[in-house]
């Protein structure tokens, strides 16, 4: 029986030494360049914000007349939770793909570049009714909160870009699949086309609510607007898109990491799986954001709490798919005892050690995840800081330490420069700061939640009084972490400019971990992403119709537009 | 096979708890569209071990697979339709019906014949549950009338829209499978 290894590596093999003869082409590396510069300008800015939120929280600075901290809280979101995280994505998964499937074709280059300037178009768009004090709704939008309709339109301009960035990864799979009949995509790959199928499945859920709901009503079309409906359809889309950042992550963990440390990845099988389950449950997962919604009857709630729950079960398998392989790695390189595996991991390169204090984050941040699922216990977290302190563990520890430790090989890579062993150390610094700032803040922002803190509000101590100023030492030490992580901001875009211009020329490699030797040929059923696909759409169809024609049916009076601030 | 046996019979077990059933069998499309599955799935994993145990059996009453999915067609629409749903949730005795014709009668036959139909006849069972569902679905929201005693009209005009978006992604799944060829990348 032929392995799947000895396939893979004949392949692997050949792209192997085409790419290390050619690298990655100029014109795909320009694509990434370009990506990956938006995203950590976007870093910078998202970051001044956050610290201009967090000395407000903390009671240091009072924001000016002009900068509304509404204004500054929807930026920060935007920012980061949809520049950086979209952008470093694209940009990751179209080098992923350059590499792994032998460059782009010269069609598909062409649609990423429409994909990227009809972004950047929707974003101008954005920003300017965000600068003008004229959309301070912050990233969900809600309504019945109303922005200037050039805000919606930016949006949707901003979904567009990303379904042709879609379909220009799906053209790529589609291309190479054809020419490698019956091989199996290569993993990196394979993450992509579950991260472009989700990215395509979240921004229908939006484009709806902004197309046919938000912009008639911000028009003055119609006069009011379902409030539950418009939540709904935004939450299917926020919490895919949060996801869709994770899974990003997660492929890094799987694919990257093992090659970084010296090891082997984790079963071809088992991997792909946790991407399919990934993918087809995902969408239906965003209700728990609603959890404490009103409106929606107990035994909706109910339903959706396996639903949400059942995301976790992927995600502990990749919690045991890591450990395993770093303790097979270590064993392997002569480490002895229980734990001994430990001390062979190489603490010292930025490239594991940043995406390991991500995924040990994780830990603290899914067992929150886990809490906020649960009604009565997000009945007491729900509309305060502690949700703030969550989604700052997931998405500013889990997600972007990972995207950083990418971050100090793909930018040399896509340059074509290295990283040298003076700015591998200043990258060191930078995720223990970045670390030190995060913990700070993430447990301060928990606790302070506990206390009743509530989230989305600007500094008061409502008339001194004495249940909230005992949060001001918590939010004090939010100050301290938001300033240190603006230190730890300025050193990484620093990093990753200085290697995308500055660096010394040379070839770095594009780390790519094989499998086992010995492992079991992978079921040609996972390839089958038409047929996943269809169950993902049922999934999404049984969870959303029981929910959302109770909201139709029997919706209160629509709300007509509000401006709040 | 047998841990399949175990998944699947526990799974059942898990289906028929009292209080499992009372929540699902509460609202009308998880009674329809959640429970009833579910019981053929659990059936599907079961049906495994018996194949392997008494080929003979099924080899001489349904070698081409016809039988059986006739048999596994004829369950399901019976239970598709608002009476019998009624009388599951007023009669114990159908109650029960229901919990052993779903996985013993649909998900057993289901296991044995899918795999001998061949790639036309599997398109066109999906084609008549495509065609059932946009009916069905068709019924249950533009009936006037309250269809079953035990559901309110709005539970069974959500069920009508699970009709007809489970139609949809039918139809999503065959005009992939009727586009796309698969030797181009097999």
């Amino acid at each position: 029986m032929q392995t799947s290894v000895s396939q893979n590596k004949l392949v692997s093999g050949f792209t192997d030494k085409a790419n290390k003869a050619l690298g990655i082409s100029k014109q795909d590396a320009l694509i990434s360049k370009s990506y990956l510069a938006v995203a950590f300008i976007a870093l910078l800015l998202g970051g001044l914000l956050g610290l201009l939120q967090g000395l407000n929280r903390a009671g240091l600075l009072e924001l000016p007349a002009w900068l509304n901290y509404y204004q500054v809280l929807t930026a920060h979101g935007i920012l980061l939770v949809v520049v950086l995280s979209a952008f470093f994505t694209i940009g990751y998964f179209y080098a992923g793909l350059s590499h792994t499937l032998g460059g782009l074709l010269p069609k598909v280059r062409k649609i990423a570049w429409i994909g990227f300037w009809t972004k950047i178009v929707g974003f101008v768009l954005v920003v300017i009714p965000i600068l003008m004090n004229e959309a301070s709704v912050m990233y969900t939008f809600y309504p019945p909160m109303k922005a200037h309709p050039m805000f919606y339109f930016g949006l949707a301009l901003i979904v567009v870009g990303v379904w042709f960035l879609a379909a220009g990864a799906f053209i790529n799979v589609a291309n190479w699949r054809k020419n490698h009949k019956g091989e199996h995509l290569p993993i990196l790959a394979f993450f992509a086309t579950g991260v472009f199928v989700l990215l395509v499945g979240a921004t229908a859920f939006v484009a709806v609510e902004v197309l046919f709901m938000i912009i008639p009503w911000s028009l003055g079309w119609v006069d009011t607007i379902n409030v539950m409906v418009a939540r709904t359809l935004f939450w299917a889309f926020g919490h895919t898109a949060v996801n869709i950042w994770y899974l990003t992550a997660v492929s890094a963990w799987y694919v990257v990491i093992p090659k970084v440390i010296g090891g082997t990845r984790f079963n071809d099988y088992l991997t792909r799986v946790v991407v399919i389950a990934l993918v087809i449950m995902n969408i239906t997962g965003g209700f728990h954001h609603q959890i404490i919604d009103p409106g929606i009857s107990l035994p909706i709630k109910f339903m959706h709490v396996f639903m949400s729950l059942a995301i976790g079960f992927p995600s502990l398998m990749t919690a045991y798919a890591m450990f395993r392989v770093f303790e097979r790695t270590g064993r392997r390189k002569g480490a002895k005892g229980a734990l001994g595996w430990i001390k062979k991991l190489p603490w010292g390169d930025v490239r594991f050690l940043s995406p390991f204090i991500a995924m040990a984050a994780f830990a603290p941040a899914g067992a929150g995840g886990i809490v906020q699922s649960t009604n009565q216990l997000d009945q007491v977290v729900h509309n305060t800081m502690w949700i703030v302190g969550h989604f700052h563990l997931t998405l500013g520890m889990s997600v972007v330490m990972t995207f950083f430790g990418v971050s100090y090989w793909l930018v040399p890579y896509i340059s074509n420069r290295v990283l040298t062993p003076k700015m591998n150390k200043l990258g060191v610094i930078q995720t223990i700061i970045w670390t030190i700032g995060m913990v700070i803040m993430a447990f301060s922002m928990h606790t302070a939640g506990l206390f009743g803190a509530p989230r989305r509000t600007s500094y008061t101590t409502y008339g001194d009084f004495s249940a909230s100023l005992g949060w001001d030492p918590y939010m004090a030490a939010v100050g301290v972490g938001a300033t240190l992580l603006l230190v730890a901001v300025i050193i990484q875009v620093y990093a990753v400019f200085n290697m995308m211009f500055f660096a010394p020329k040379g070839t770095t490699e594009f780390p790519i971990a094989e499998v086992e030797a010995d492992e079991a040929k992978t079921p040609y059923m996972t390839e089958r992403w038409g047929v996943w696909v269809v169950v993902m759409l049922i999934v999404i169809a049984m969870a959303y119709v029981l929910p959302l024609t109770d909201m139709i049916v029997n919706a209160p009076p629509g709300s007509p537009p509000f401006k709040t601030w | 096979m047998m841990t399949q046996f175990i998944y699947g019979l526990l799974f059942y077990i898990f289906l028929m708890l009292p209080p499992v059933a009372n929540l699902v069998e509460s609202i009308m499309i998880t009674h329809m569209h959640m429970q009833m599955p579910m019981l053929v799935v659990s059936g599907f994993l079961m049906a495994g071990i018996f194949l392997k145990r008494f080929p003979r059996f099924f080899e001489k009453w349904n070698s081409n697979g016809i039988p059986g999915i006739t048999l596994f067609m004829i369950v399901i629409i019976y239970w598709t339709i608002p009476r019998t749903m009624d009388e599951a949730l007023t009669y114990q005795a159908i109650e029960a019906w229901k919990f052993i014709s779903l996985p013993f009668l649909a998900g057993f036959p289901l296991r044995d014949s899918w795999k001998k139909l061949t790639k036309a006849g599997k398109n066109l069972i999906i084609i008549i549950f495509t065609v059932k569902y946009f009916g069905m679905g068709a019924l249950y929201i533009w009936s006037e009338d309250q269809l079953c005693n035990n559901y309110l009209v709005i539970d069974q005009l959500t069920l009508g829209w699970g009709f007809i978006t489970t139609a949809i992604c039918l139809v999503i799944y065959l005009v992939y499978a009727f586009t796309v060829d698969p030797t181009k990348y097999e």
